[in-house]
């Protein structure tokens, strides 16, 4: 378990059931709290809340701390999201004004100019981009990503036994939120939590099944990026965020 | 016709003796296979649901070998329907030429790669190297090998014969190069920043990316693609161009097997259930998506693959490349990836090399580099018999006569001798007297020949002064006699 994670234990937000409380818990919660132990043991972060919306937007800040600066005070952080009904349930706009963050919403296709434009949210020429104007977008977006502190996504389904979250790539919900920033943060509802990889492969063909096809990606993420390239040693974040988290609630 | 693999550079005595005399190298290789043997055992024995699936992923995947072709031609129709580009390679040439007529098409200068054993086999890198692309290796391992100019000593952990100290005096060379900080120190952590810093500004600039692929799923024409570091991800995501070149052999017919053999590579490769990232890639970017490449191309490399459909070796295309079978090899053990001259070193290696590049690629392998152990076969999570392949390689090798004939003359003579028991104890009596010269301090020393080569490294006892056929009958002698 790393650092962070532990001492969280602490503070409000956190709650690992005991031993006792995980005997009379229901499937649903003992399927989560695999999810949570398997995540952590991969190097990730994990909070579980268990308030519902205010308690989620609280815990998002504190991760966004703790993953971003370290614990530190985060005077400035810029927070990619995607932009999914889902989420604007939780007003991220709002929430991250009020720490003096930015918030840089994931353009959906028709609003590409729009991201195009910038960080400070001005909305630029609105027209639906040709292919010309929208491959020039995706290199804004790139570098966007890239100078991003933390990106924030839900997922589609999370397996218990393995520690991994499925994100589907479709117009509102892009590849780069969780590759790019420094850290990335999912949040996660508990009726998402399957037990094994192929109880979630089969959440994915029913998803087949109703849109004909698969998404154009599908990512499956088991922690934070590694590698044992330098002597066997453990290095996390070569590649992808160096720190990966997820909130287990309702919103 | 076989296919064709790069040449092994160095001969294999020249390559042993490098490799013997490097001690650095073979702790590094020692340690680094222990740890990953011991992952794997630990694994399976607390993760039951492992062994299951590997038993069913098993008849999968022999299943979808079984019919190839029909597999392949599925998956190119789904692929094609949405709006990727497929095209079958023989070898090496072809997607040399498709690869850099694509990026000639689209103005292409610099490629990002995340690892593919199968673009080492065609040495792709140095195909578009020559035609004046930049190529970067961007799994930290390869991107090591790559500073270094070797070839992988290990198909999942290519630098694992590299120590840190000389990791840190490679990327401080690159850093002199590019005019950039060198790392601070040789910590992993001090060490993974620089890479990191690096390969980042190489990611951002790439108009292509090339990836292999771990399995291809016919029913909807999707690339797998497993990694830990993310680099897979960054390559297939980010260039305008993703190019996957990928054996015929990674076909599954189904999502069912998929399900089944997706943690596979993880939990024999490096006892983790699943690898970090797992990635499905099904055709390129669709219609109001900003992000993933505007073109997908992928390249199916046939490359000696397809002719062993239907032979005794057909087995040996189950590979699932976890590099579990070198793990456990005595031989890559003690002499590590890069003395086997190929990118497929180990047991794997010693088959996969000569069956794809054909057997006077590397007759030196099956013949030398296995001590007919079968700790490969039981630990290959495919069953793949390779002890067996290999003795099939030894004995075509002698029907076609490519031994030395001074090997050939050895093992005539002694078939002859040993066959009776008079030329045995003919050759005793030859071997005792002849001794004589060499035995010093009890001990047999400096012999010649084949003797030689034994008692150079290790402590070998005379034959005794009487053998033992020779004791009986002086005993029985001596009884009835009195
Ligand atoms: S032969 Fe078996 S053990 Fe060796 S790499 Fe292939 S699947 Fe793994």
């Amino acid at each position: 378990m790393v650092g962070a994670a532990a001492c969280l234990e602490d503070r409000v937000v956190t709650r690992k059931p005991s031993a006792g409380s995980l005997a009379e818990a229901s499937g649903r919660d003992a399927l989560v709290a695999e999810f949570v132990e398997s995540w952590r043991g991969l190097e990730g972060d994990a909070w579980i809340v268990r308030g519902g919306r205010d308690e989620v937007r609280r815990t998002i800040v504190e991760a966004a701390r703790i993953m971003v600066e370290d614990g530190g005070p985060a005077t400035s952080c810029r927070v990619l999201a995607w932009s999914t009904a889902d989420l604007a349930s939780l007003d991220l706009p709002g929430l991250l004004a009020q720490q003096g963050w930015e918030h840089v919403p994931w353009p959906t296709g028709a609003r590409a100019g729009e991201a195009a434009a910038g960080t400070n949210g001005a909305a630029a020429a609105g027209d639906v981009p040709g292919a010309e104007e929208v491959t020039r977008t995706q290199a804004e977006l790139v570098t966007l990503a890239a100078a991003s502190d933390l990106g924030i996504t839900t997922c589609a389904w999370a397996v218990a036994e393995t520690g991994t979250i499925a994100l589907y790539a479709t117009p509102a919900t892009g590849r780069l939120p969780s590759l790019l920033p420094t850290a990335h943060l999912a949040l996660v509802r508990p009726s998402q939590v399957v037990r094994t990889v192929p109880d979630g492969l089969r959440l994915l063909a029913e998803y087949m099944a109703r849109e004909g096809d698969p998404p154009s990606a599908v990512n499956l993420v088991s922690g934070p990026s590694r590698s044992a390239d330098i002597e066997g040693d453990l290095a996390v974040g070569v590649h992808g965020p160096r720190r990966a988290g997820v909130i287990i609630g309702e919103w | 016709m076989p296919g064709e693999l790069p040449p092994a550079g160095a001969t294999w005595p020249e390559r042993r003796r490098r490799a013997l005399a490097d001690p650095a190298m073979r702790a590094a290789v020692a340690k680094s296979t222990r740890s990953l043997a011991v992952k794997k055992e630990a694994v399976f024995a607390t993760y039951p649901a492992a062994e299951a699936m590997r038993k069913r992923a098993v008849i999968a995947r022999r299943g979808s070998l079984a019919r190839v072709d029909a597999l392949l031609d599925e998956l190119t129709r789904r692929v094609e329907a949405r709006g990727g580009h497929v095209v079958r390679a023989a070898g090496p040439a072809d997607v040399g030429r498709y690869v850099l007529d694509v990026a000639r098409r689209r103005g292409v200068q610099r490629v990002v790669k995340s690892k593919s054993m199968a673009t080492e086999e065609i040495a792709l890198n140095e195909q578009l190297e020559n035609a004046g692309l930049h190529v970067r290796e961007t799994d930290l391992g390869e991107y090591i090998i790559q500073l270094a100019g070797e070839r992988p000593a290990h198909i999942l952990v290519p630098a694992s014969h590299k120590t840190r100290q000389q990791v840190r005096a490679l990327f401080d060379e690159e850093a002199a190069a590019c005019a950039v900080d060198p790392p601070v120190g040789d910590a992993t952590p001090e060490l993974t920043a620089f890479a990191r810093r690096q390969l980042r500004a190489d990611f951002l600039a790439a108009d292509m990316g090339i990836s292999g692929g771990n399995f291809l799923v016919a029913e909807t024409g999707t690339l797998v693609l497993i990694t830990n570091e993310g680099n897979g991800r960054m390559t297939t995501s980010l260039p305008r161009v993703h190019i996957a070149v990928v054996g015929i052999d990674k076909i599954v017919a189904t999502w069912a097997d998929l399900a089944d053999l997706l943690q596979q590579p993880a939990l024999s490769g490096t006892g983790q259930r699943l690898s970090t990232y797992t990635t499905f890639i099904t055709g390129p970017r669709r219609e109001g998506e900003l992000d993933g490449p505007e073109e997908f191309h992928l390249v199916l490399l046939d490359n000696g693959r397809h002719e062993l459909l239907g032979t005794e070796f057909v087995d040996i295309l189950a590979c699932i490349r976890c590099g579990a079978c070198l793990n456990v090899c005595p031989v890559f053990r003690t002499i590590g990836g890069q003395a086997y001259g190929t990118m497929y070193s180990g047991p794997i290696g010693v088959v996969l090399t000569p069956l794809l590049g054909g057997l006077e690629r590397a007759p030196e392998l099956p013949k030398s580099a296995c001590a007919l152990c079968y700790a490969c076969a039981d630990a290959c999570p495919m069953e793949i018999d390779l002890p067996r392949h290999i003795l099939a390689l030894r004995r075509t090798e002698v029907e076609r006569g490519m031994e030395p004939w001074s090997d050939r003359l050895t093992f005539e003579l002694w078939g002859r001798f040993w066959a009776n028991p008079a030329g045995f104890r003919f050759t005793g009596r030859i071997a005792r007297l002849g001794q004589r010269v060499y035995v010093r301090d009890g001990r047999l020393k400096g012999a010649p020949g084949l003797v030689g080569g034994w008692t150079a490294t290790r402590n070998a006892p005379p034959l005794a002064r009487e053998s033992f056929h020779e004791w009986w009958a002086r005993r029985r002698a001596s009884r009835t006699g009195s």
